[in-house]
């Protein structure tokens, strides 16, 4: 019974004096979709940095598990003290739960703070805001330049050089066809997938207009984007995208085919690169990004140029109200977007960053560094790629569906994209 | 009858003893709780909302029954509709033919491999949605995918995905949910099979009823509350019909396979139209008590055979 008694007695002590010491950690709560052995990294760093804040995250999977999450914590008002964020569309559903960040930001990092964001970014951030709103809501953390990845290593076994006119990746498409390779792999299963390739293209006969189109300034249905519309079918009609790209989904299919060397192109991003950081077995061609280069889409029938760097903001954080009123949130949300923890983000290649200044340090090969600073060049004269309005992008997702099924013809898809983009800005 | 008189105070005292006071309402409490937190509040709630819509600058305003006809105006409401009408006609009466067949066979034919049978069936319901999603995805893949290496033995080259194909996505959607299903029909016709009674079937084979007879004359009809039972379940999963056509076509190509469960997550969390889509759900929740309602009328409320016998009784 004494035994029992002191063993006891010790373990309550124990558990008072275990509490008392968790009870001197401030905790910042956080959820986001981000990868999470990362942003276990990046928050090891932060805590290094700043003892007696201990930072909790929640990952989710960005849908439908992340964006049910968020509706239903900000319907009972539990949201935690930072959420991740895309610019537009995302942060503009929670624009009245998010503390507007601008005070903070000039106080944390000086009253020009907002000319060190790549200005493509820095465009996204007010990206629908209410007229005469400047407040940010989202500070971003990473940066994309969309492209074309190829695999080098087949191109190079099949002597195919890297395509420079439309012709040239028909051939490359046949090519790799008829090789018994995947041509360039297309998830258009996924609206997002279909979104960028469109940008892209729309972006060699006008760029800029597609921003325009969706702010209600120019129609849809202008003849430059019916073109753009016009050569998204192409890409399917002339047998560059692999068949049945309709029913297919970039993640995980198209990226695992990709990687395995089973793709000789994919339309991605600059967060392509990370995968040569992800956990062994890497397959040969992941190994340093050996296998594994880029190029921007090239001019297409009609077109003026190849495609711009189109991009923008990968993923951004918002300050909550709740988040507000613990001091130890903004200091965690200041160090993951321009910090401490968003150098170990970046030290993962997961993605190119927000603010400039910033570079991957650690093990990097020459190829990658290479790799990141084209992406880097290109980043600051990146095109738009974020719509502000859900309704719009996925109006315009629909009718790229439509298109490509060979349901509707471009020109009445985009009427319908004209309908959406009315009825959406209240006209 | 002096019998039954002296029975009666005794019924009289237990009945007396059993309602023994008001207090004994509080054992209602923890059912009638959990009712109204997470049935009638949540109902309660997305009524209320169905009649508010949100504007540009973020402003909650009552818009009444605008909303509601808006949605009926809507053509991918309609299209919606039409997929649940054609996913229930289709999936339904296919699961049940062949989950009964199945089990008939297995019942009546098979022995030691009886427990190996009903097993590998029932796998697809108990394996997860998003493995079954990933590999029809796969299986459906033209050129490169796993149904094309079996068709390229017979010279056929797949020339799109079923599912990337705006005519065809709701059907190939509906061929995985059948696969994944007809298990569970298979198993509660098996537990039907296991439970009819020796001596009809006896009766029945003395007069002279043999294989297709048999099942059509007496199995069938013996087996009608299991049939009824899965008519029931069958109507509730098709209005409930989410993840695999979430995880698959996300409803699309163009809504071309859209279902009720896409349909209100893709307006609510997607988009960001609360409003809109509580008012889809409430026409989702009507629609499935008109549909209760009439299974209650035409088919009874009891669907068990001990159900009916207490009733009669």
């Amino acid at each position: 019974m004494k035994k029992v008694l002191v063993l006891g007695a010790t373990l309550l002590s124990a558990s008072i004096l275990s509490t008392a010491a968790l009870a001197a950690d401030k905790e910042v709560t956080v959820w986001s979709w981000f990868i999470q052995s990362t942003m276990q990294k990046s928050i090891d760093a932060f805590q290094k940095a700043h003892p007696g804040i201990k930072v909790t995250y929640t990952y989710y999977n960005y849908s439908p598990e992340y964006i049910t999450a968020l509706k239903a914590a900000a319907a009972s008002d539990s949201l935690p003290d930072v959420i991740g964020l895309q610019p537009g569309s995302l942060t503009q559903q929670y624009r009245d739960h998010l503390s507007p960040v601008n005070e903070l930001a000039a106080k944390e990092w000086g009253a020009d703070w907002a000319e060190k964001v790549f200005p493509v970014n820095r465009k996204q951030m007010l990206m629908g805001n209410p007229a005469g709103d400047t407040n940010y809501y989202i500070i971003p953390q990473e940066s994309q330049v969309l492209c074309v990845w190829y695999n080098r290593k087949i191109f190079e076994t099949l002597g195919i050089a890297v395509p420079k006119t439309y012709d040239e990746l028909k051939a490359a498409a046949k090519k790799l066809s008829d090789e018994g390779y995947l041509p360039l792999f297309q998830g258009a299963a996924d609206g997002w997938q279909n979104e960028n390739i469109f940008l892209m293209l729309a972006g060699q006969f006008a760029p800029g207009l597609t921003d325009k189109a969706q702010a209600g300034e120019a129609p849809w249905t202008s003849p430059e984007l019916v073109s753009a519309m016009k050569a998204w079918k192409a890409l399917f009609d002339d047998g560059i995208f692999q068949k049945g790209a309709l029913g297919a989904h970039a993640y995980p299919t198209g990226a695992q085919l990709f990687a395995q060397g089973k793709v000789g192109m994919m339309a991605l991003g600059s967060w392509w690169m990370q995968e040569s950081k992800f956990p062994p077995p890497l397959s040969q061609y992941v190994q340093n990004m050996d296998g594994f280069d880029f190029f921007y889409l090239p001019a297409v029938p009609g077109a003026k140029t190849a495609s711009p760097p189109v991009g923008g903001v990968d993923i951004g954080y918002g300050l909550t109200k709740n988040g507000a009123k613990n001091p130890e949130a903004w200091t965690f949300l200041a160090s993951l977007t321009n910090g401490e923890a968003l150098q170990e983000a970046l030290n993962d290649l997961n993605d190119l960053p927000a603010f400039a200044g910033h570079e991957p340090k650690g093990d990097v090969s020459d190829h990658v560094k290479d790799l990141y600073k084209r992406f880097m060049d290109d980043l600051p004269k990146a095109e738009n790629q974020r719509f502000a309005i859900p309704a719009i992008s996925e109006a315009l997702d629909n009718a790229l569906a439509a298109v490509a099924a060979g349901s509707v013809d471009p020109e009445a898809a985009l009427n319908n994209v004209q309908a959406a983009t009315d009825k959406a800005l209240g006209k | 009858m002096s019998a039954i008189s002296g029975r009666a105070p005794e019924l009289v005292s237990k009945r007396h003893r059993r309602f023994a006071g008001p207090w004994t309402y509080l054992f209602l409490l923890p059912a009638v709780a959990l009712f109204v937190v997470f049935i009638a509040y949540p109902i309660v709630w997305v009524l209320g909302e169905s009649f508010f819509s949100l504007d540009r600058g973020g402003a909650n305003n009552f818009v009444g029954l605008d909303t509601y006809l808006s949605v009926l105006a809507d053509p991918v409401f309609w299209v919606v509709v039409r997929n649940m009408f054609v996913w229930g006609l289709i999936t339904i009466p296919v699961q049940m033919i062949i989950g009964g067949t199945i089990a008939y066979f297995i019942e009546r034919h098979t022995d030691a491999w009886r427990g190996f049978f009903r097993t590998m069936f029932f796998l697809p319901v108990v394996t997860s949605v998003s493995v079954i999603s990933l590999v029809w995805v796969q299986i459906y893949a033209p050129y490169y995918g796993i149904a094309q290496e079996y068709l390229k033995l017979f010279g056929i080259e797949m020339a799109s995905s079923p599912i990337g194909d705006p005519s065809t996505a709701i059907y190939a959607l509906i061929v995985v949910n059948i696969w994944q299903w007809t298990g569970f029909s298979m198993l509660m016709y098996v537990a039907g099979i296991a439970n009819l009674p020796t001596e009809v079937l006896d009766a029945a084979r003395v007069d002279g009823a043999r294989g297709l007879r048999l099942a059509w004359s007496v199995i069938i009809p013996m087996l009608s509350p299991v049939t009824k039972s899965l008519l029931l379940l069958g109507i509730i999963g098709t209005l409930q019909t989410f993840p695999v056509v979430q995880l698959m076509t996300g409803g699309g190509p163009n809504h071309a396979s859209e279902v009720f469960g896409t349909y209100v997550f893709r307006t609510s969390f997607v988009l960001g139209d609360t409003g809109r889509g509580a008012t889809i759900s409430v026409i989702v929740l009507l629609l499935a008590l008109i549909l209760s309602i009439i299974q209650i009328v035409y088919l009874g409320a009891n669907l068990s055979p001990s159900g009916r016998r207490e009733e009669r009784a």
